[in-house]
């Protein structure tokens, strides 16, 4: 659907005739995310500024068109997708580090700032920025936020909601608001923290003030394989019922492992059936008897071939390994569906073989890789999307994953977002009751639903719930 | 002006609590949620109080997976009881909230208040990973769930932490515990903020540093045995009875402050108390507490000083004429018009503790 009569110029006039992109070749790029569904945007606007961010908000709501804010299009859950056309407001050249403050230990940026930029600009000050998505390298602060994206550090840092001092954020009518700031403790509702992985949804977010750590002294990474997924998991439960929380603790499956070998020759014992990454950070003395610790608990539990890191480069070959993982899997398949269920992590085997079984059952082939700590899983379903047919398989696949996740207690999306594709289930962990409370919040900032529009909340016209009849799961499993 | 003392309400159930606080709304009768009683003096005063409505009875831990590192309880219990229970498992909820002790969870939840390990495990805020609700319209909407990590939908747990009970009374709650650090030291020092500042910059941070107005310095590591006592050798501190952690919490003047400020800023603003005033400090967190012993101007300056720094000060507790000359919370955010939209989407007739908070 074009724009209204007069918008392409009014865009023009706010950020310049270069930077609003409408003709339809062009538009492909901004088709879709890092997930598998895609849609076109009318117009893709380029704003370099808080004031085209409001200015480009305003014209959107007086003709009521749809704006999805958009960094670097890494998200897995199509949050960047223009489901409703509109609007793609592209924030990556709002990439300024406005200011470090290495007393404070903050810093003040613009959305598109890359996550990885900001703690490499941060290491001059021996501070970097916790957060740390696999796709640091080209994801975006603004994103991550939108998101409330994780990693494999936030085991023990926490999520990107844990370091958002404060935000700017430009609302559906196009006005500016601070919301939290730098002291602890403010007055009033926490607005911060409910725009922090609204998806887009609340807010254009136009700077970000995030905390900083200081980069720790000393950093341990340990590798171990196992002989299968079961005796893995029952690792990582074994290394955290010690009461030891590492930075990082990763589990890749055999597939996975196969893959990352062939690709970066790091070293991972390709006949294992599993492997676990795990990392323990902070001074000499700590990682020392933490590292002891845990080589301890991993043999007793199965582990072999047990290895730890002896150089820096060594150690960024092995999280090299990691964070490319899903990039490798293209080794075997060129496209990959991948959903990011989480569970108590005590229920990551009997996940781990419900996943393996749907996998079977579609005969479709399964790589797993993900934050085993956190009971966050990530399986991948790999398959050609060149093949029409292949496409439903795939997606019943997914969506039988996710139920598994859900009946074992576990919620939809860990790190990733509802956005589109996982819309249609949140009637399996929410009640009517606990949606509405949501739809309130959504109501109040942007009445008219203009601020991408078909993310997070179930759109009964676009895609039916299979398992219906079944809400609020959370509910009858009587957790409260 | 309250003019007669309200209903006291404790229901036994979540789904009670909705019923009467529906009950309550569809008469237009103004309900005061309460938990422990430990945190009554935060806000301005009531402008009317009904039915005062006690979770106390809803007291259960409903669930405590050891494996999985996290608990849900009702809200009603108290901070005591909860940590009896985890500590069964060798782990603990790193809280600990001056005027202990006998706050109930949900009231922590509800006012935000924290202690000194705020400064090494932050506060509540960061491991509250569900929440349940009472909302004047009876209904009782969950947010989040029972695991560590989630981005289902909104993030409802932050729309009710520090709300003060203005949007829907919490009636449950779940969080991420903590393993039991296998040492945990208490160390101490005369040397005021300087001493502070040191133990703030040693190789392993501390996991609460707090600066008393008398010159005392108590600070607290945690973490691996060799790790700790690298730290000890380091400062060259005495080692103290961690039974000061749970003096100190005791503290609750009858008239108390807390100021938050940029960490950077903080030491300045505790600098302008008046001379011999009581107040402690935690400068890694930026926050302190101030035992007001003066005028109600002298507040007001020393507010005005915080705020132009980016800080604020609220009241803790003190007379109902003493809040209503300062004002419990000081200048009004800027976007209290958002705030106020929030208000009237969850408690559309005001009836949700009538003018104790900013909205």
């Amino acid at each position: 659907m074009p724009l209204p009569a007069g918008v392409a110029e009014a865009l023009r006039r706010i950020v310049g005739r270069e930077s609003v992109i409408d003709a339809p070749n062009d538009l492909r790029i901004f088709e879709r995310d890092g997930s598998i569904e895609g849609a076109l945007p009318d117009a893709v606007v380029l704003a370099s500024s808080t004031d085209h961010v409001a200015a480009v908000m305003r014209v959107a709501a007086k003709h009521r068109i749809p704006v999805v804010p958009r960094g670097a299009g890494t998200g897995l859950s199509g949050g960047a997708v223009t489901i409703r056309g509109g609007i793609a407001l592209q924030v990556t050249r709002m990439r300024h580090i406005l200011e470090i403050d290495p007393v404070a230990q903050t810093a003040l940026v613009e959305p598109g700032v890359v996550n990885q930029e900001l703690s490499l600009v941060a290491a001059q000050h021996g501070l970097f920025y916790a957060p740390d998505p696999s796709s640091q390298k080209a994801c975006t602060i603004g994103g991550n936020a939108a998101e409330n994206s994780g990693g494999p550090h936030c085991l023990y840092y926490g999520v990107t909601t844990n370091h958002v001092l404060g935000m700017e954020v430009v609302l559906a009518d196009g006005s500016v608001h601070w919301v939290s700031g730098d002291s602890a403790d403010r007055v009033g509702l926490d607005l911060c923290g409910v725009l922090v992985g609204s998806e887009g949804t609340l807010c254009a977010i136009t700077k970000i003030k995030v905390k900083l750590l200081r980069i720790p002294t000393s950093v341990a990474t340990l590798l171990a394989a196992f002989p299968s997924i079961d005796t893995a998991s029952q690792a990582v439960s074994a290394v955290i019922g010690h009461g030891i929380v590492p930075a990082a603790l990763e589990m890749m499956d055999r597939v996975t492992v196969g893959a990352v070998e062939a690709h970066y020759h790091a070293g991972y014992p390709t006949d294992a059936g599993a492997v676990l990454l795990v990392e323990v950070d902070g001074i000499p003395e700590s990682t020392r008897e933490l590292t002891a610790a845990i080589s301890e608990i991993l043999t007793a539990n199965h582990g072999y071939a047990l290895r730890e890191a002896q150089t820096p480069a060594e150690r960024e070959l092995l999280w090299a390994g990691r964070k490319g993982a899903i990039g490798a899997l293209g080794r075997i398949k060129p496209n990959y569906y991948l959903h990011d269920g989480v569970v108590p992590r005590s229920r990551l085997p009997q996940v781990l073989s419900a996943v393996g079984e749907i996998g079977e059952h579609y005969k479709l082939p399964v790589a797993n890789v993900f934050h085993a700590g956190d009971g966050n899983l990530h399986p991948n379903i790999l398959f050609d999307m060149r093949d029409h047919q292949v496409i439903h398989q795939v997606e019943g696949a997914g969506e039988e994953m996710l139920r598994a996740v859900v009946e074992l207690g576990g919620a939809l999306s860990g790190e990733h977002g509802i956005g589109l594709e996982k819309s249609a289930f949140m009637p399996w962990i929410y009640s009517e009751d606990d949606l509405d409370a949501m739809h309130r919040v959504k109501d109040v900032f942007d009445g008219d639903g203009i601020l991408n529009p078909g993310k997070i909340f179930p759109d009964p016209s676009r895609k039916a719930v299979h398992l219906a009849g079944r809400t609020g799961l959370a509910i009858e499993a009587r957790w409260w | 002006m309250v003019v007669k003392a309200p209903a006291v309400e404790k229901p036994a159930t979540a789904e009670e609590l909705a019923r009467r606080l529906h009950d309550a709304a569809v008469s237009n009768l103004a309900v005061a949620p309460a938990g422990g009683g430990r945190a009554r003096g935060m806000g301005d005063p009531l402008e009317r109080c009904d039915v005062l409505l006690q979770t106390t009875r809803l007291d259960r831990v409903i669930e405590h997976s050891q494996a999985d590192m996290v608990v849900s309880v009702e809200a009603g219990i108290t901070l005591e009881a909860l940590q009896a229970e985890l500590g069964k498992a060798g782990q603990f909820l790193p809280v600990d909230p001056f005027n202990s002790p006998g706050h109930t969870i949900g009231g922590l939840l509800a006012t935000g208040w924290t202690g000194p390990l705020r400064l090494g495990y932050g506060s509540p805020r960061d491991f509250l990973i569900g929440i349940r609700v009472a909302l004047p319209d009876g209904k009782l909407a969950t947010g989040g769930g029972r695991v560590v990590k989630n981005v289902s939908g909104y993030d409802m747990m932050k729309l009710h932490y520090g709300a003060l009970g203005s949007l829907g009374v919490i009636v449950a709650a779940s969080f991420k515990v903590f393993p039991k650090p296998l040492q945990d030291e208490t160390l101490s020092e005369a040397g005021g903020w300087a001493a502070g500042e040191r133990a703030l910059s040693t190789p392993l941070a501390p996991s609460a540093l707090e600066v008393l107005s008398d010159g005392r310095v108590l600070a607290r590591y945690a973490g691996s045995p060799a790790a700790v006592k690298r730290v000890r050798d380091e400062l060259g501190w005495q080692r103290a009875d961690p039974a000061a952690w749970d003096d100190h919490a005791r503290r609750a003047p009858e008239r108390w402050a807390r100021i938050a400020a940029p960490r950077s800023e903080l030491h300045k603003i505790v600098d302008a108390l008046p001379d011999g005033a009581e107040w402690w400090a935690s400068p890694g967190i930026g926050v302190a507490h101030w035992a007001i012993s003066t005028d109600a101007q002298s507040v007001r300056n020393l507010r005005s000083r915080a705020e132009k720094a980016g800080g604020t000060l609220v009241i803790l507790a003190a007379p109902d004429d003493f809040i209503r000359e300062v004002g419990a919370w000081g200048a009004a955010p800027a976007t209290l018009d958002i705030m106020r939209r929030l208000k009237k989407a969850f408690d559309p007739k005001g009836v949700l503790n009538p003018g104790r908070f900013v909205v």
